[in-house]
């Protein structure tokens, strides 16, 4: 048997299925979003309609750049404050020292909670009268006793925000801390002998040569950050009003509340076309080996 | 010879003084660090330890906020009161979390093993298309499987789930497995096949047990996944295949959602992952180093 | 039993060439040697015969069988790797009864082959052991032993000592002598080592570049070069090489001049001269004189260099022969000892 024909049994059931899964998909909701198709109405496809669904979302639905720009902020802060705090947590991981044994173990806890149970979570301790966080925080601050987190709009992102980076910094911290120790230390030592101060050191010296991984990881995190929505359905619904609505989310509300799949569809899709466009870049510099 | 020894007096005191201001330095940071790390460990763990507490608080201490109160069992032996269906739920995770993995074991390792060791045309091509499906968005997927199992009578089934879940975690596994595979030296291979075994045979009595502590990983890893799996198991059950990660939002009363239960389901539903999250934790950070997409 | 055949037998892989155009036969029973530097084709050369590369081009026979479209379990054939590529995971005993076991020997057969097996290398203790428990020489052994058990057509071995420390490889060249002797089973061993290539081959194939530069036995490929390669290859110390140009049968080169060689008149020649045929003399009595170089005790001998126009020749003498770094020495040679080579073809002038 040749190799040839060996790996093609090998490989076609992992290929029949991954390929059913997703360039079925992909097929159909490009080819969804350019029909109507209610559901309320029937589960047939209705009328070609070319790019009508896309306009609808670029030029006439009020809501959707509004989605977009919150989809803009969460994303920026996700990552930015998820990278940040991994970075600080591989840094400080990575020296020997008490404790550290026991926090590194207990550190991937968060990445195995669902992130729909962590947002179930927050919801209940952001509660103003009995929330833990709620109440730990207006301890600390009077000046935010009764504040109903859920109930505004800038609140309501920060807690979700603050829930995605307890879920991901962890994973984050462990590629850095990878990141980190593959950096030959000589050249840290080199730079000190040179005169040049912790701070320094840090900047000329270790960031650099962490940049392709932090890279990477920022793509990544940016990609996870694009599909976060578990955590929304439980904890704030995408609301309040639309102020957390993402793009993915936005894209479920209104295929599965209001059954327009057909919108729902191009909608998806503007979100896949931004993913995809992540991923070139992904591949770019994850595989530049 | 006095100024002498004078400025090598001055000096000494100087260096001495460096020295200790160096040293408090030191001791300084070291105790921030201290704190720090203090302070990471309250972070990781609150939320999780609430939790528990809340599990095992009596419906009117959840509702005030204290750390201290007294202990019941009521929300557990509560949580598998028949009105809110949880063993269903338990037993349709586990089905559906097994399954899954039972199946896509064979299909990753297949699929690992020819990624590689063998040579044929597209290679790199298809492993780096297999990884990239995980940037596909879920509700991109979701709509028209939602449209496709509804034509096909196949909505709240296991095997839509099922479906589902093999897509996502299929790549992963791939990609762990065939980490493991790689390690394994090329001669103890064509040792086997010298020794007259056939390409299956080599698969089976060579690369197979060699390679299962990274098939164990991938499985552990997948298990999880699926366990912890949110959209399709909302979108795609109605009420026969609801898995527990769902269930979790459904106890509902008129009061509002009731906090006590949803942690003690929450404990169920969690303990377990924390359990194999630690089993798993070593090859986890070797698997993270390499930009595994989730 | 067989002997093992190629017939035009190339590998390529895109434009670089492994092994060019290769015609060899080994005889049966034979212990051919294919020794080579790292790259020159003849691990490639093995494992075609194995099948675990398949051949760009020509024939490769094993028996009365062409082996080309066969699977390495249709050739009979039995290999040690290098790194003895054993199975981590099963005992030594399940390791040595694998290809039984895949044959379909019954339960009975196997074990009674593979205590037959690890008796002759002096595994019995440790059958129930897995190879994570043994140590480099043990491993060896339970290569060999799997490879023994089932009295293969050919054996095959790549290197197979050349991870062992110096004293177990001594001790492990004399076993692999003893058994093939003891089994006369056709094999073809590769190696860099040409000690090793001396003390076992029945003959040598040297390599280089995919071909072969001489195939003969070992005393011949000693004494009697085919080439410059092989002259320099073989010998340690390596043989002296001086170039320089030949008239009248008499070599010229700077600061050197030798009589009595022969061959009349040519430009570009080289001369050479093993070590052990040079002799050490007081100054005046000698070839020429020059100022020692460097000098080394062996133990069984003492290796002399001395520099010449800029150019080093090693000599061979007396374990109790003493002098100092920058002394004048005389240096001796037998012309009869010679070794003629052509410069631009690199081929030897037999004389």
């Amino acid at each position: 048997m040749t190799q040839r024909r060996f790996a093609a049994i090998l490989l076609a059931p992992a290929f029949l299925l991954v390929a059913f899964t997703t360039v079925y998909p992909m097929v159909t909701s490009l080819w969804t979003s350019l029909h109507v198709l209610n559901l309320a109405k029937s589960v047939q496809l209705g009328a070609f309609v070319g790019l009508e669904n896309y306009q609808e979302a670029f030029v006439h639905d009020l809501e959707f750049w509004g989605v977009m720009r919150v989809t803009a902020v969460f994303v920026v802060l996700d990552v930015s404050l998820t990278i940040l705090c991994a970075l600080g947590i591989a840094m400080l991981l990575l020296r020997a020292g008490f404790g550290k044994s026991i926090v590194r173990t207990l550190i991937i806890l968060p990445f195995a909670m669902s992130p729909a149970l962590i947002g179930i979570s927050w919801r209940f301790m952001l509660n103003p009268d009995y929330g833990a966080f709620a109440r730990t925080i207006a301890a600390i601050f009077p000046a935010m006793r009764n504040v109903d987190y859920l109930a505004s709009p800038t609140l309501s992102m920060m807690a979700l925000v603050s829930a995605d980076v307890w879920h991901w910094a962890p994973y984050f911290a462990f590629m850095l801390m990878g990141g980190l120790a593959a950096i030959p230390p000589e050249t840290q030592e080199a730079a000190r002998i040179d005169g040049a101060s912790n701070w320094r050191v840090f900047r000329d010296v270790t960031l650099p040569q962490l940049a392709p991984v932090l890279i990477v990881a920022i793509i990544l995190k940016s990609v996870f950050a694009l599909k976060v929505f578990d955590s929304i359905v439980t904890m704030t619904a995408g609301g309040p009003g639309h102020s957390t609505t993402t793009l993915g989310f936005f894209a479920y509300h209104i295929g599965f509340r209001n059954y327009d799949f057909g919108y729902a569809a191009a909608v998806a899709y503007i979100l896949t076309g931004i993913l995809f466009l992540l991923s070139l870049s992904y591949m770019r510099f994850a595989f530049r080996k | 010879m006095t100024v002498i020894a004078h400025q090598a007096s001055v000096a000494a005191a100087a260096a001495i003084r460096r020295r200790t201001s160096r040293q408090r330095k030191r001791a300084f940071l070291r105790v921030a660090e201290q704190l720090v790390l203090v302070l990471l460990a309250v972070i990781i763990l609150f939320p999780i330890v609430w939790m528990v507490m809340t599990a095992f608080k009596s419906p009117r201490d959840v509702y005030v906020y204290t750390m201290w109160f007294q202990p019941t069992l009521e929300n557990f032996s509560e949580v598998f009161n028949p009105r809110w269906r949880i063993r269903e739920k338990i037993i349709n995770s586990i089905v559906i979390s097994v399954t899954t993995v039972i199946i896509a074991m064979p299909i990753a390792v297949f699929a690992a093993y020819a990624f590689s060791r063998l040579a044929f045309p597209m290679k790199r091509a298809m492993f780096q298309w297999i990884l990239l499906t995980q940037f596909i968005p879920a509700v991109t997927i979701v709509l028209p499987f939602y449209v496709m199992f509804r034509q096909l009578g196949l909505l709240d089934t296991y095997a839509a789930l099922i479906i589902v879940d093999l897509a996502i975690v299929l790549p992963y596994a791939i990609w762990t497995i065939k980490g493991f595979i790689d390690a394994i030296p090329l001669e103890t291979e064509e040792a086997a096949i010298v020794d007259g075994a056939g390409r299956f045979r080599v698969l089976w009595d060579i690369v197979v047990p060699m390679a299962r502590p990274g098939i164990l990983t991938a499985a552990i890893f997948c298990f999880i996944i699926t366990w912890n799996e949110f959209l399709f198991g909302y979108l795609l059950s109605r009420q026969n295949v609801v898995p527990l990660s769902v269930g979790i939002v459904g106890f509902v009363l008129e009061r509002g959602p009731v906090w006590e239960l949803i942690a003690a389901t929450g404990i169920i539903i969690t303990i377990p992952m924390f359990f194999f999250a630690m089993m798993i934790q070593r090859h986890f950070t070797k698997g993270m180093n390499l930009g595994a997409v989730r | 039993m067989a002997g093992v055949q190629f017939k035009r037998v190339s590998k390529r892989w895109g434009d670089f060439v492994g092994v060019r155009d290769l015609d060899l036969i080994v005889e049966d029973k034979e212990f051919l040697v294919l020794l080579g530097p790292s790259g020159c084709g003849k691990t490639t050369t093995m494992r075609m015969v194995a099948g675990l590369e398949e051949p760009s081009g020509g024939e490769i026979w094993i028996g009365e069988d062409m082996v080309n479209d066969m699977t390495p379990r249709e050739r009979d054939v039995a290999m040690v790797f290098q790194n003895y590529g054993l199975y981590p995971h099963m005992s030594v005993r399940d390791n040595i009864g694998y290809p039984l076991k895949i044959r379909g020997l019954s339960k009975a057969e196997i074990i009674r082959m593979v205590d037959a097996a690890a008796a002759k290398v002096e595994l019995g203790p440790y059958l129930d052991r897995k190879p994570g428990q043994l140590s480099g020489g043990q491993r060896q052994r339970v290569a060999l032993a799997r490879s023994l058990v089932r009295t293969p057509r050919v054996f095959l071995m790549d290197e197979p000592l050349s991870n062992l420390d110096a004293k177990l490889r001594v001790v492990m060249r004399a076993e692999l002598k003893h058994l093939h002797h003891e089994l006369q089973i056709t094999t073809i061993y590769v190696t860099h080592d040409q000690m090793e290539a001396m003390t076992l081959a029945t003959r040598i194939a040297v390599m280089n570049h995919g071909v072969i530069q001489q195939l003969a036995a070992p005393e011949v490929i000693y004494n009697d070069p085919a080439n410059l390669f092989v002259a320099g290859f073989i010998g340690s110390p390596s043989m002296n090489l001086m170039s320089g140009k030949l008239a009248d049968g008499t070599f010229h080169a700077a600061g050197l001049t030798v009589s009595g060689i022969g061959g009349g008149t040519r430009d570009n020649v080289v001369l050479g001269v093993r070590p052990e045929d040079v002799t050490v003399t007081a100054t005046g009595s000698g070839l020429f004189d020059a100022p020692v170089y460097a000098f080394e005790l062996t133990g069984e001998s003492v290796l002399v260099t001395v520099t010449v126009a800029g150019k080093q020749i090693a000599a061979r003498a007396d374990r109790h022969f003493r002098c100092q770094i920058g002394d004048n020495v005389g240096v001796r040679f037998d012309a009869a000892r010679t070794y003629l080579f052509d410069a631009t073809t690199d081929e030897r002038i037999r004389l």
